[in-house]
């Protein structure tokens, strides 16, 4: 039990995350964030009361100054339109040629599925531009060059990444995001050992979610909710994720190759903010309309569809493709997708906001039947080929482009994408989600995988995780298809409260999103393996209540709790997590001199609940965890010892982990039991007692009796005998 | 052979003394010990019902057949069996009187820890706040120590039994009046601290039925294995004091009064226990049913030495407990050596020299037991004797077989009369009726109700003789072995101590050691103590044509070593010395 920290009850541990607590915590979530290990800083500023932000950093960090310095929109104080986004792109590719190139689209060639592309299938509909992206890494102008992509530092053992900002037009966020993160990567590229928030340490607080330093707990308490979202001292406020390592991501780009599409859906930005809503949308334009969000095509032509009419005026209740619906897998027959090509779909508006393309009308596969395969990862038609002629998606040059940037960049030639991780940003509502988006009630195969780093992202920026369909069904969105087609861990973060937050929002809502692509990157090389071992690092963690720790109530069922962190994906199906106990008593062949032996009994089960108010508990580490509670039924009466151990399994049931765990003290604890029931009543004890005595004290005096007395007497002798 | 020189036999001065003699042997540690385990363990008054039941189903009917058995043999254990099951089965005497002396070679140890508690006790070793698993551990990992009250206890037990029958009488009832004294004093103590702990809480659990216990088959078996040992019904000391019975005792009765006397001791015992240790104990049932010399050498000292009164009164509470517990051990030890004693003295010897080799060989084997494989056991940190824990494994349920072979000399008379009453009506071929009223009858009509008795036995007893015995004892060793097959980890391996093997292998190679050595034994001539002027003939007995059995004072026929080639007198030393 030495492994618990401290001897206090579950119940009454304090939710306290003071300086000692997160010094505590920092090597273990570091470790796992960084793989450079931070040292734990053990003077952490005492906590004085009243402490202000310019008592402990410096100006610059204050006041949220960025170090690369440049105009408003490069210190996010204001937002980047499409031109000055690219711009600033380039200017930073011109000025870091090692590790950054920028592009457009792409050059095309015969793609991965035999079609002739030209740089032009890459352009928006309307305003004609690609979309621009950076490829970062070190070298980058080494490696192989990929004449389809147009691009160098293509290197067989680095693991690709895919961060994509604007499916969406109107999310902002979304493309200010990336930004940040691309600013970020530049300026701290080989510069290790910054303080960056001037407070005289060096790479205190890295990206957790925590205050790590316990600098913004020493603050006032009025100072603790900077970015005014209520939490004190969450993400996004001052002083917590504030110095990250810059070796940690030195070592990144060193080692991955990271594809940044900061604004896919340029069309869409554009007319948002030169059309729909103007440059001050933030500013009344989401009350009135919720934004332009889908690209520009047009569907409102009679003709011949895909012609677009470019001199037409966008008809703005019908032109458009919502991208995120637009990729193939699991194509969106069922959400509004026009049954007449070329007809755009009416009534609804919802459905012509969700727009996923015309249906698609060529026999992908030349066997002379159309759409006999649909992308769902099975082979439909039975013919021995999958997902060969689709009914539709993929169908935009927008989705285009990420299809063929997906589909022909294969480094090491092995047939598979490149992409273990993809990212994609949008807005709004706080969430982490991921796949399958296209079904309710249904997980993927990889799951508990997919649960774990997201319920770790939702850490980091204090979005709530949780599978996409559960938010509510999208089918053809980026990361089923990127998981569906291409087993990539693929996550949607849903930034912030609104479409177009305000300007001076844009800093702290990008700083608290900014170890989220980190952290992507980091998994990139085997995001399924990490998660094993992140899983198996958060199992030392958690604990099952030691014998010391249960409280036996004096009535009724033993609660026995299990304390697991927040991030574990946990199961309650009783066949997976479930606590096994089991009764013991002295034998009954326990002998007069040698030790108490026990009788064992087979295990039984009991579910584990969760504990709802009191659900929380403090883990090993002394952050916060969730309780879960499973109950011994044991009668009053019982003496004796019981014996428990839990097991608890994860979504997908591929780990049963036990506890205790082998340095919480090997397979089972030992609890005794004490006699709880009343020991009987009074007034029968008393009868009881007469009874007895009378029949052995009164028995044995009886029989004196007849043996002494002179009379010749003979007990029960029949009388015949006589 | 000069036994003979006493010229008459030696006897109880009156039936009180035979009462004493026998109620101080039945009672012993396990009435102090052992029951208040058992009533902790299964539940409380749920377990008296059994207990009781058991007491007229198991230990009144096998006292009255050992009574009946020794009244008309005249002799010990051995002699017995060869008198009543034949030459053939003398060897079941032996293998009863070994049972006996096997449980003495640890008993003696026992009583020497029994001992030893009482002198720390009243040099205040047991005082409040002392460690007393620390006392314990460091009192059993010294030898030196434990064989030195071993020693004592054998010096005492030998000078209560040197002078026969009335140095028995006389010891015995000295101690087992201080015991009632002794009991009934710490009984009121206990009493006070359970009063002033505002409830009665331990006499109420030790007298309050929990239902549910009934219906568990454990409590059952508990019930029946605590009365077999606790009046040390089978063990053949009643045969043997019976010997020394005046010539018309009763001795249906006195089977009652001493089954009734050694449960009235448990009572008390029990409730002392129960009191003293509901009063004090945050967790009383986990304390006494949490294994046994836990809760009398660790528990109760630490529960006496909170009894309400100060220092004194804690010090003369614990010091009468051990006092108490010493004397139930040591009359226990006197009718464990007699036992034996006895039938040395019956095969000839003289009774000094036979007391002497006796106290002698149960020093000298019981020296294992005091020093072989003290362990510890690792969860609680307390010190254990594996090999007196292994020994009272073995022979307590070889207990149970003396029981059966009992009943087996019951049933071979019972068949013999049958089978004599058929050639003299000349009826050939099985009836059951007639087997029932002149085979299995026979028995209770020819040495219970002789006219003699207080107490008329009906046919019950007939039925649990022929019928409940056999049924409890195979339910005894059934459950025994299960449960042995069920807890205990690799239970086959000889070298497992807990295991199953190990007590076959001891149980085996007595065995049949003993009926090898059936013919030397029933080479030698047996020396029946007949007091004068009773009429015990026993011409009608398996064993009544051997020529060898002869009444004390007696001549006995010439011996005839050259019987059998194969016995010959080497080998004929060899056994007296077995």
């Amino acid at each position: 039990m030495s492994a618990i920290a401290d001897s206090e009850t579950l119940a009454s541990r304090p939710g306290n995350r003071g300086a000692p607590v997160a010094a505590i915590l920092l090597p273990f979530l570091l470790s796992m964030f960084s793989p450079m290990s931070i040292a734990p800083v053990a003077e952490a500023q005492e906590a004085e009361t009243g402490a202000s932000p310019d008592d402990i950093w410096s100006a610059e960090y204050v006041n949220q100054i960025h170090p690369w310095g440049g105009d408003e929109k490069a210190q996010f104080s204001e937002y980047h339109d499409y031109f000055s986004l690219k711009n600033r792109m380039q200017f930073l590719a011109d000025r870091n040629p090692d590790i950054l190139s920028f592009h457009e689209g792409l050059l095309g060639g015969i793609n991965a599925r035999g079609n002739q592309m030209t740089i032009d299938d890459y352009k928006g509909w309307h305003y004609k531009h690609p979309s621009p992206w950076v490829k970062i890494t070190a070298n980058v102008q080494g490696g192989d060059y990929n004449e389809f992509n147009d691009d160098s530092g293509n290197y067989p053992d680095r693991p690709d990444v895919m961060l994509v900002g604007a499916h969406h037009s109107r999310e902002w966020m979304s493309y200010e995001v990336p930004m940040l993160f691309l600013e970020t990567v530049v300026h701290y590229y080989g510069k290790a050992g910054i303080d960056n928030d001037g407070d005289g340490l060096v790479d205190e607080d890295g990206w957790d979610g925590i205050d790590n330093d316990g600098d913004c707990n020493s603050l006032n308490a009025s100072f603790q909710d900077s970015n005014q979202d209520g939490t004190p001292c969450g993400p996004g406020d001052l002083g917590v994720d504030e110095d990250f390592s810059e070796q940690f991501i030195t070592d990144m780009i060193d080692t991955r190759e990271i594809y940044l599409i900061p604004m896919l859906n340029v069309d869409g930005v554009r007319y948002d903010r030169e059309e729909f809503c103007g440059e001050q949308a933030y500013d009344g334009c989401d009350s009135n309309s919720p934004g332009w969000r889908k690209n520009l095509r047009d569907n409102t032509i009679t003709g011949v569809t895909p012609i677009p009419d470019t001199d037409e005026e966008v008809n703005e209740g019908c032109d458009g493709v919502d991208l995120n619906r637009n990729y193939q897998f699991e194509w969106g027959l069922l959400i509004g997708v026009t049954p007449v090509p070329g007809v755009c779909t009416f009534g609804d508006p919802d459905l012509v906001q969700t727009y996923p393309g015309p249906l698609d009308t060529v026999d992908n596969d030349g066997d002379g039947r159309i759409n006999e395969d649909h992308v769902d990862g099975v082979d439909d038609d039975g013919d021995g080929l999958v997902d060969e002629d689709w009914i539709g998606g993929n169908s935009e040059p927008e989705t285009k482009f990420i299809q063929d940037l997906t589909e022909m960049n294969d480094d090491d030639g092995d047939g598979a994408s490149d992409f273990k991780t993809t990212l994609s940003w949008h807005s709004y509502s706080e969430l982490v989600l991921w796949p399958w988006g296209h079904c309710n009630n249904c997980q993927t195969v990889d799951d508990e995988y997919l649960v774990y780093h997201g319920v770790v992202m939702g850490e980091m920026t204090d979005y709530e995780p949780m599978q996409s369909s559960d938010l509510y069904a999208t089918q053809g969105d980026f990361c089923d298809w990127h998981y569906g087609v291409h087993q990539s861990y693929c996550y949607t973060i849903e930034i912030g409260n609104t479409f177009h937050e305000q300007p001076d929002d844009i800093t702290h809502i990008a700083n608290r999103n900014l170890g989220v692509p980190f952290y992507m990157i980091e998994i990139s090389d085997d995001p399924r393996y990490r998660a094993i071992v992140g899983i198996e690092n958060t199992t030392s963690n958690q604990w099952l209540a030691s014998p010391e720790e249960v409280s036996i109530p004096s009535k009724g069922d033993i609660p026995i709790g299990l304390c697991l962190e927040n991030s574990f994906p946990y199961t309650i199906d009783t066949n997976l997590t479930h606590l096994m106990w089991r009764f013991v008593e002295p034998t009954r062949q326990q002998d007069d001199f040698g030790p108490t032996e026990w009788s064992s009994v087979p295990w039984s089960m009991a579910p584990f609940m969760t504990t709802g108010d009191q659900s929380q508990c403090s883990l090993v580490d002394g952050a916060n965890g969730t309780l879960i509670e499973a109950k011994v039924p044991l009668p009053d009466t019982s003496v004796g010892k019981l014996q428990y151990k839990a097991m608890l399994g994860t979504t997908n049931g591929a780990f049963p982990f036990t506890y205790p765990t082998a340095e919480q003290g090997g397979n089972y604890y030992q609890l005794t039991i004490p006699y709880r029931a009343d020991f009987g009543d009074a007034i029968f004890s008393v009868l009881m007692f007469l009874v007895i005595a009378s029949f052995v004290w009164g028995g044995l005096a009886f029989t004196l009796r007849e043996m002494f007395s002179e009379d010749d007497r003979v007990l029960g002798m029949p009388t015949e005998e006589v | 052979m000069d036994s003979k020189s006493e010229g008459s036999s030696d006897q109880f001065s009156g039936r009180l003394g035979l009462i004493f003699a026998t109620i101080g042997a039945a009672i012993g540690t396990g009435n102090i010990w052992r029951f208040p385990r058992m009533v902790g363990a299964n539940g409380g008054g749920s377990f008296l019902i059994p207990w009781l039941i058991f007491l007229f189903l198991w230990s009144v009917p096998l006292i009255i057949a050992e009574f009946a058995l020794g009244k008309r043999s005249r002799v010990g254990t051995v002699g017995t069996f060869r008198i009543f099951a034949g030459k053939r089965f003398a060897w079941m005497g032996l293998w009863t009187a070994w049972i006996n002396v096997a449980i003495g070679f640890y008993y003696a140890v026992v009583t020497g820890w029994c001992i030893n508690y009482f002198q720390i006790a009243i040099r205040g070793g047991l005082s409040q706040g002392v460690d007393t698993i620390e006392v314990w551990n460091s009192f059993l990992e010294s030898p030196m120590q434990v064989i030195f009250f071993q020693w004592i206890t054998v010096l005492i037990t030998l000078a209560a039994i040197w002078g026969g029958a009335k140095a028995i009488e006389k010891a015995n009832v000295t101690l087992m009046t201080s015991l009632f004294v002794l009991l009934f004093t710490a009984l009121f103590l206990a009493f006070v601290m359970d009063v002033k702990d505002g409830t009665l809480d331990g006499f109420i659990y030790m007298f309050s039925i929990q239902p549910e216990y009934l219906f568990q088959p454990e409590t059952w078996i508990n019930g029946l294995s605590q009365s077999a040992w606790s009046c040390s019904a089978g063990m053949g000391m009643a045969i043997t004091y019976s010997v020394y019975m005046r010539k018309d005792e009763d001795t249906t009765l006195n089977a009652a009064t001493m089954c009734l006397a050694n449960n009235s001791i448990s009572i008390i015992a029990g409730l002392t226990v129960m009191m003293a240790v509901f009063s004090v104990s945050a967790d009383p049932l986990g304390a006494v049913s949490g294994g046994s010399s836990a809760i009398t050498f660790l528990v109760l000292p630490e529960v006496f030495a909170q009894a309400p009164g100060g220092p004194v009164v804690q010090l003369i509470m614990v010091a009468i407990f051990f006092l108490a517990l010493s004397f139930a051990a040591l009359t226990s030890m006197i009718s464990t050596v007699e036992l034996c004693v006895r039938n040395f003295v019956d095969h000839g010897y003289d009774r000094s020299r036979s007391v002497a080799l006796t106290g002698f060989a149960i020093f000298l084997f019981g020296l294992p037991s005091a020093a072989l494989w003290i362990k510890m056991d690792p969860t609680t940190g307390v010190s254990f004797p594996q090999f007196l824990e292994v020994q009272d494994h073995i022979w307590g349920y070889g207990l149970m077989f003396s029981g059966l072979f009992m009943a087996f000399a019951i049933w071979k008379y019972g068949w013999m009369r049958y089978r004599a009453w058929q050639g003299e009506n000349g009826i050939a071929g099985f009836d059951i009726r007639d087997y029932l009223n002149h085979g299995v009858s026979s028995f209770r009509d020819d040495f219970i109700n002789t006219g003699d008795n207080d107490w008329w036995i009906g046919r019950w007893w007939d039925f649990i003789m022929y019928l409940g015995f056999p049924i409890m004892f195979s339910v005894l060793m059934l459950s025994y072995f299960v449960d042995l097959l069920a807890n205990v980890d690799d239970p086959w391996n000889p070298a497992n101590p807990n295991g199953i093997s190990i007590i076959l292998l001891f149980w085996g190679v007595t065995a049949s050691l003993f009926i090898g050595f059936n013919k030397l034994l029933i080479s030698r001539p047996v020396f029946r103590n007949v007091p004068e002027g009773a009429d015990v003939p026993i011409d009608m007995l398996p064993g009544g044509d051997d020529p060898f059995v002869v009444v004390l004072g007696e001549e006995p026929p010439e011996i005839q070593y050259d019987t059998n080639p194969v016995s010959g007198s080497k080998l004929a030393i060899d056994a007296e010395i077995a």
